[in-house]
């Protein structure tokens, strides 16, 4: 098998691993602040079609001395989509945490109005229901240094990236550093470990766990609006294709770790990319395609079943607190 | 000994079977939630410069209005009944199938075999066949994450919805390989459906003995849901299954220590729930189409879920949900032909529902539980004073 065909799948499972892992950290600051999110997906799409409109409002010639030269189109559409996902996932923390829903009832919920909600938004956006208009700018694609110059085709992979891949790669450093070395981020953790002992030192739990619960929605929106701005230049229904899912799935496998996680990211992201590029691969040639178009849902089915014993969610994941709500 | 009268419970006159106060309960946030939906809804509408009056009539209109109209509500309602009766079987006992969508797409390629291939049988035993290979393969489809479940502890939540998106693969397999279109092309392009089913594979018309055309594609199948409701309702509150599944998504701490084998419980709801969601696809393939076409996404399995959260996964007040949806959906036209807010109004109005009907359930169970918890501390107060008593008369025994 060519090299250069690995390369490129490569530089696929990068792009997936950017949806993956964005989407992950935000679960990560959701469960990790005692509100399991199952609504990520949903989140996402609200992510995708509003990041899409951002895109195409803001692409306007701008004035004279103004906008720096910037790609001001598929930057707004981003912000947007992260300012979206994280209004949206308000919902999820309002009827978890404020009405203590059952927070897998309240995430499938999410999941369901997420999808109507899209539609809705989409005809007025787009006057049409289920995809954007064409034409949407996207950011100028980037190098990578050093690893661009790989040889045998490997370097494929690292060439014409988008931007975003490098701010996902990136993103390790400040949401480490929130989490571990920051009163806030103990404070985070400990609502999701043990809400009452938290609260017992004088730790507002119920206010931790809104941000905690909004940042997933604001990670996961821009993991949306990345996918419809920079990967599909576009939204369409149904684009999402189950990724939030796989990223909770990778979340899992992470063991509640950011830097795990881009492990765990990276390989649910290649396996992504296996039935888009690797189709013609020596065994899988032989395999009606159909069934390689399965393999990155049978990867994560398979991944989980074999880790998710050996690992430790937050203790309080899951669980309303039914203390004071301030 | 004791003389002093040891008090019955009689609590003031909040002295009502629990089933009712349950009901009352259920029934009040089901109102409150309506309302809510409603009154948002409004905003939207005027927000379009249409009176809600309108919107709201047109809706009620296409769905009660005329009998066709009402036959299309129940045609819409019957896959919904099955769809909302699995996810409500896997919740009772605390889990969550989410992967009704994919057993429902695998339960169509089973029948879809079964009426082709074993086209031999005779007459309407072809359509039980069908059904009943539609049914085995939704189980298979469910009985796998059940099992990984509860051997590996994978999240029936991810495993559910990863083997939806494998069965949207099989489904394309099997209509490009074994089951390929080989009839003449005629007005259909081949490759896109299977070969048309025998006719008497088909489930038989009900509408036409209530005057509905056949196009609305009322069939038996209707009948056959409202019975499947009323069978799981057995199934949850007379059976044994039942108890334990009910044991186990209230307390499986508790359910263990009752020594209820919680895995097999479980495995045995996503075999059910499996079954269920084999026959939601049948109203299309064996009750309309009469053959399977590709790319056949009605979503049927996620609106199954918000339908079993609006019946309170009471599987009575599924049947009734299912109508309601059924009205809703068929709104979405009303709303297009006879307003001018956009169809997608409706899908709005379902989610505001939705959500309002899972928070108001969930105040009404706490406010439920507040009452009862009450009424507990009330009865423990008029024992203490009964034992007090009690004690008083055996010093004055001992005297």
């Amino acid at each position: 098998m060519p090299l250069g065909d690995i390369g490129a799948a490569i530089g696929i499972g990068l792009t997936y691993f950017t949806i993956i892992y964005l989407t992950g950290l935000g679960g990560l600051f959701s469960e990790r602040s005692g509100i399991v999110n199952i609504g990520l997906e949903g989140m996402m799409i609200i992510g995708t079609v509003t990041g899409s409109w951002g895109t195409h409002h803001f692409t306007l010639p701008a004035p004279e001395g103004l906008g720096w030269g910037l790609p001001w189109g598929p930057i707004m559409g981003l912000l947007i989509g992260m300012l979206a996902g994280a209004a949206f996932a308000s919902i999820h923390a309002l009827v978890t945490v404020t009405f203590r829903v059952d927070q897998i009832v309240s995430g499938v919920v999410i999941n369901l109005v997420a999808i109507g909600l899209a539609r809705f938004l989409s005809t007025i956006f787009f006057g049409q229901a289920t995809q954007s208009n064409p034409g949407q700018p996207h950011l100028n694609p980037v190098d990578l240094p050093l690893l661009s110059h790989l040889p045998w085709g490997l370097g494929a992979a690292f060439q014409r990236l988008s931007p975003m891949v490098v701010v996902a790669i990136l993103m390790v450093f400040p949401v480490w550093f929130s989490l571990y070395r920051t009163r806030w981020g103990l404070r985070l953790r400990s609502c999701g470990e043990n809400p009452e002992a938290a609260r017992s030192l004088g730790v507002r739990v119920a206010p931790l766990r809104y941000e905690g619960v909004l940042l997933s929605g604001a990670l996961a929106g821009l993991a949306g609006a990345y996918l419809s701005v920079e990967v599909t230049y576009g939204w369409g229904e149904g684009q999402t294709l189950g990724l939030g899912f796989i990223a909770l799935a990778a979340l899992i496998l992470s063991n509640w770790n950011p830097i795990r996680l881009m492990l765990a990211a990276f390989i649910f992201g290649f396996a992504q990319a296996i039935p888009l590029r690797l189709m013609d691969a020596p065994v899988l040639r032989l395999i009606p395609d159909q069934f390689v178009r399965m393999t990155p849902y049978v990867v994560t089915i398979v991944v989980l079943a074999g880790f998710v014993g050996r690992v430790r969610p937050p203790a309080a994941a899951g669980r309303a607190y039914e203390g004071a709500t301030t | 000994m004791a003389t002093a009268p040891l008090a019955a419970p009689q609590v003031g006159s909040r002295e009502r079977p629990e089933w009712i106060e349950n009901l009352a309960g259920q029934l009040l946030a089901l109102i409150v939630a309506l309302v809510i939906a409603l009154l948002l809804g409004s905003v939207i509408i005027i927000a379009y410069g249409e009176s809600p009056g309108t919107v709201y009539g047109a809706i009620f209109h296409y769905g009660f209005g005329t009998k066709n109209g009402f036959g299309y509500v129940l045609t819409e309602a019957t896959p919904l009944i099955f769809s909302a009766l699995a996810v409500a079987v896997c919740f009772k006992g605390g889990m969550f199938n989410i992967g009704v969508e994919g057993q429902y797409l695998v339960g169509m390629v089973t029948a879809s075999w079964a009426a082709l291939k074993l086209d031999f049988l005779p007459g309407p035993l072809l359509m039980w066949v069908a059904i009943a290979f539609g049914i085995l393969g939704g189980i298979v489809w469910a009985v796998i994450p059940g099992i990984l479940k509860v051997r590996t502890g994978a999240h029936e939540v991810v495993t559910t919805i990863m083997m939806n998106g494998i069965a949207v693969s099989l489904v394309a397999w099997a209509i490009n390989g074994p089951l390929k279109y080989t009839q003449q092309a005629g007005f259909h392009t081949p490759n896109l459906r299977t070969d048309a089913f025998r006719a008497s594979a088909k489930i038989p018309d009900l509408g036409h003995l209530f005057g509905i055309g056949s196009s609305v594609h009322l069939s038996w199948l209707l009948i056959g849901a409202v019975v499947t409701a009323a069978l799981v309702w057995f199934l949850l509150k007379r059976m044994r299954l039942g108890y334990e599944a009910r044991a186990i998504g209230a307390s499986p701490g508790s359910a263990r220590a009752g020594g209820i084998s919680i895995g097999q419980v479980q495995i045995k709801l996503f075999v059910i729930s499996g079954a269920l969601a084999g026959l939601v696809g049948m109203q299309q393939l064996l009750g309309d189409k009469n053959y399977l076409p590709i790319g056949y996404e009605a979503a049927l399995g996620f609106t199954g879920i918000a339908v079993a959260f609006l019946g309170q996964n009471n599987p009575i007040g599924i049947v009734a949900a299912a109508i309601l949806w059924g009205v809703l959906a068929r709104g979405e036209t009303a709303v297009q032909i006879q307003t001018t807010v956009p169809r997608e109004f409706v899908i709005i109005l379902q989610g505001i529902l939705i959500i309002s009907v899972v928070v108001t359930y969930q105040l009404a169970k706490r406010r439920l539980l507040a009452r009862q918890l009450q009424t507990a501390a009330d009865v423990e107060e008029l024992a203490d004073s009964a034992a007090a008593v009690d004690v008083e008369g055996l010093a004055k025994e001992d005297r």
